[in-house]
């Protein structure tokens, strides 16, 4: 018996002109990993939320056609019913912690769903171990890093022995090894399980069956191997590696050079004498498991921190883009955010929304766009001002294929006109001159062009 | 909690609401100044990361007063020190009785301060949740409270980063006025994902169980004990 369906299934917003999703027809099996994937905005959040009963409960909106959920229509149920049959992990972990502590947070659906108080915390306990997180239990959820409390999210998840399971890009904070223990757990659970993702290669790794989503209609619905077919002919960016070529610029003095520095927060040592140097016209990746040094190194390169022994030395300005920058935005209309960085010059400002297709949105509130749009929004007021050296903190993350491609092949440019470009990132097909990895022993690959 | 080792997380939150309404009741300098003494201790035992954060906060706004409370102040005859005639508030002077209001609302300030302080570092308000079975979710708006101080931390972090990552330095009061309209569209963000999740996780529903919790032990009621001789001797003898 299916575990949910949805019957042509259209859904718009409450403050949305157009429709998020469009005459959805879809049935879900026990024990399949459907891998949903699509733009930015294309509404494959959307069609998790359905399926979860938040939409039209939580969010309100116009909702025509029928969603089946564990045998229950969705309108019919509040989606806090359909919890414990239904769970799910958001894109942010941030977002959905309530609890201080670990072993409690993934109790608290437990104790929700009103489990036999005697299982609840053996039941935690076994979830935790399940994603390699056994050893959090005790931690405060405060303290946790991104991808920690990811795998914390996924336990309180797992612990439920949930139905279906629906999981909103849940790996992005994740280096590749997490991930694959994340969507490896999940997989395991026998649940059909529905995934959200935008790193497109493994998800298609773990997936029985892909959906494509543009424009909120279900484009592709087809077993793996089809499915791969169908994009590599109609959509390439979503079939695999990144097939931006990168340019052998001449290379020309060093625009920023790290020479044995050290780092670290409190007792906790990152970089012990790190060594570095970006030369114009070069783009170098950092790349490492989390809390390798990447990003304290990228933070180092720009001058956001100073290294406690060794020497950084510019020639020329930095501009640092840091992870989730869609977060960190401080005006209210688009383009004060980006004037914001070059003395109010508003020429520069349009130039840079322009050159990353927001032009359109100059005199919108940065928050009424969507998550794609605001990562954008922050490369182009980071750029705005043209830095000799730009420094991105994992500027892929969350970012669709086709705009990771679009976002590669502007710094190719911005590299070949004669900029330093360091990148600290997970996405080994980035890319680049040198690739550095760093954890355990540094290790420097340079890269033909 | 780090210190339920010596109580539970509710005696602890009584032992240190007796503590903060006793340092408000007591009319002795020195007793107040022990209590925060004593309360300062108990901060330290915490190891968070935020320990600095949340003392800071503690204590510099009762220093701001001790300072600002005797010139403002017009209180007391005996005058240490007389200073220049300010428009609209007349004569800046400090004078001995103003100087002890000074000492005494300061550590008072400081006491309430500090007791927050272990509250949020040393409480595990998880069994503080679980303990209140009769406002289980007022009780669950005060522990996300509690819990917005280092996210709100985080994202100030995280923004100035990402200014000082476009050149911009984020100086002074104005400049960090600038960020206080980010934090709060960024914080209501935050509280409608939080809502949905919950209500994902079965948030709300009538039947609910609870993983069951260690009793309270000696130690327990000796603290509550404690707390309310606290209280009655600030009201009577401190």
């Amino acid at each position: 018996m299916a575990v949910a369906t949805l019957d042509r299934v259209t859904f718009t917003y409450a403050e949305g002109a157009a429709p998020a999703l469009v005459d959805a027809t879809l049935t879900l099996e026990p024990g399949e990993l459907v891998a949903v994937l699509g733009p930015s905005g294309s509404g494959k959040s959307t069609l998790l939320r359905s399926l979860a009963g938040l939409v039209p409960h939580f969010h309100g909106g116009r909702f025509s056609g029928r969603a089946t959920v564990v045998g229950r229509d969705t309108r019919a149920v509040r989606p806090a019913e359909l919890a414990g049959d239904v769970a799910t992990v958001f894109q942010d972990p941030e977002d959905q912690v309530v609890m201080t502590i670990v072993r409690n947070e993934v109790a608290f659906g437990l104790e929700n769903v009103a489990t036999a108080p005697d299982e609840i915390w053996g039941r935690a306990e076994e979830a935790l171990k399940a994603v390699d997180a056994g050893h959090l239990a005790a931690r405060r959820t405060t303290e946790l890093s991104g991808g920690e409390l990811q795998r914390v999210c996924l336990a309180a998840a797992l612990a439920l022995r949930p139905r279906l399971l629906l999981l909103d890009e849940p790996t992005s904070q994740l280096d590749p090894d997490g991930a694959e223990v994340f969507l490896r757990s999940a997989s395991s659970l026998g649940s059909a399980v529905v995934l959200s993702e935008q790193r497109v290669v493994r998800a298609l790794d773990f997936a029985h069956r892909v959906l494509y989503l543009e424009q909120g209609r279900i484009v592709l619905d087809a077993p793996n191997a089809a499915a791969r077919e169908w994009l590599l002919e109609h959509r390439p960016a979503y079939a695999g590696a990144m097939c931006v070529a990168n340019k052998g610029n001449d290379l020309s003095d060093a625009v920023v050079q790290i020479e044995n520095a050290w780092f670290s927060y409190g007792d906790v040592s990152v970089l012990e004498g790190a060594s570095l140097a970006v030369r114009r016209g070069e783009i170098v990746t950092l790349e490492g498991p989390n809390g390798s040094g990447k990003s304290t190194l990228a933070k180092l390169a720009a001058g956001l921190l100073e290294p406690q022994q060794g020497l950084v030395r510019r020639a020329g300005r930095a501009g640092y883009l840091s992870q989730d920058p869609g977060r960190y935005l401080a005006c209210e209309r688009v383009d004060d955010e980006v004037a914001l960085g070059v003395g109010g010059d508003r020429d520069r400002a349009y130039a840079a929304l322009d050159q990353f297709g927001l032009a359109w949105a100059a005199e919108r509130h940065p928050r009424d766009l969507s998550s794609g749009e605001r990562e954008r929004l922050g490369v182009a007021a980071v750029v705005a001002g043209e830095p000799d050296l730009l420094v991105l903190d994992e500027p892929t993350r969350g970012v669709d294929p086709e705009r990771k491609a679009e976002l590669a092949a502007w710094i190719v440019r911005y590299a070949a006109a004669g900029h330093g470009v360091l990148i600290a990132t997970h996405d080994p097909t980035f890319p680049a001159h040198r690739r550095i990895s760093l954890g355990g022993r540094v290790t420097e690959e340079r890269v033909a062009a | 909690m780090e210190a339920a080792a010596v109580v539970t997380a509710s005696a602890g939150a009584v032992l240190l609401a007796g503590l903060a309404a006793t340092a408000l009741l007591a009319e002795r300098v020195a007793s107040v100044a022990v209590l925060a003494a004593l309360l300062l201790l108990v901060c330290l035992r915490a190891h968070s990361p935020l320990r600095r954060v949340y003392l800071a906060g503690a204590i510099l706004p009762g220093l701001a007063l001790f300072f600002l409370w005797p010139v403002l102040g017009t209180e007391g005859y005996h005058v240490l020190w007389s200073g220049p005639q300010v428009p609209v508030l007349g004569t800046l002077d400090v004078t001995v009785e103003e100087l002890g209001g000074a000492a005494l609302n300061a550590l008072r300030l400081i006491a309430v301060g500090l007791a927050f302080t272990a509250y949020a570092l040393l409480l595990d308000h998880d069994r503080l949740l679980a303990s209140a079975s009769f406002a289980r979710r007022s009780a669950l708006a005060v522990a996300l409270a509690t819990r917005l101080v280092p996210t709100l931390q985080r994202d100030a972090n995280g923004l100035v980063e990402a200014l000082r990552g476009r050149g911009l330095a984020v100086e002074g009061l104005a400049g960090h006025a600038r960020l206080l309209s980010p934090l709060v569209a960024g914080s209501l963000e935050r509280a409608v994902n939080l809502a949905e999740a919950m209500e994902a996780r079965g948030f709300g529903r009538a039947t609910v169980t609870r993983a069951p919790r260690p009793p309270w032990r000696a130690h327990d009621r000796l603290g509550v004990a404690v707390a309310a001789v606290l209280v009655l001797a600030g009201l009577l003898w401190l």
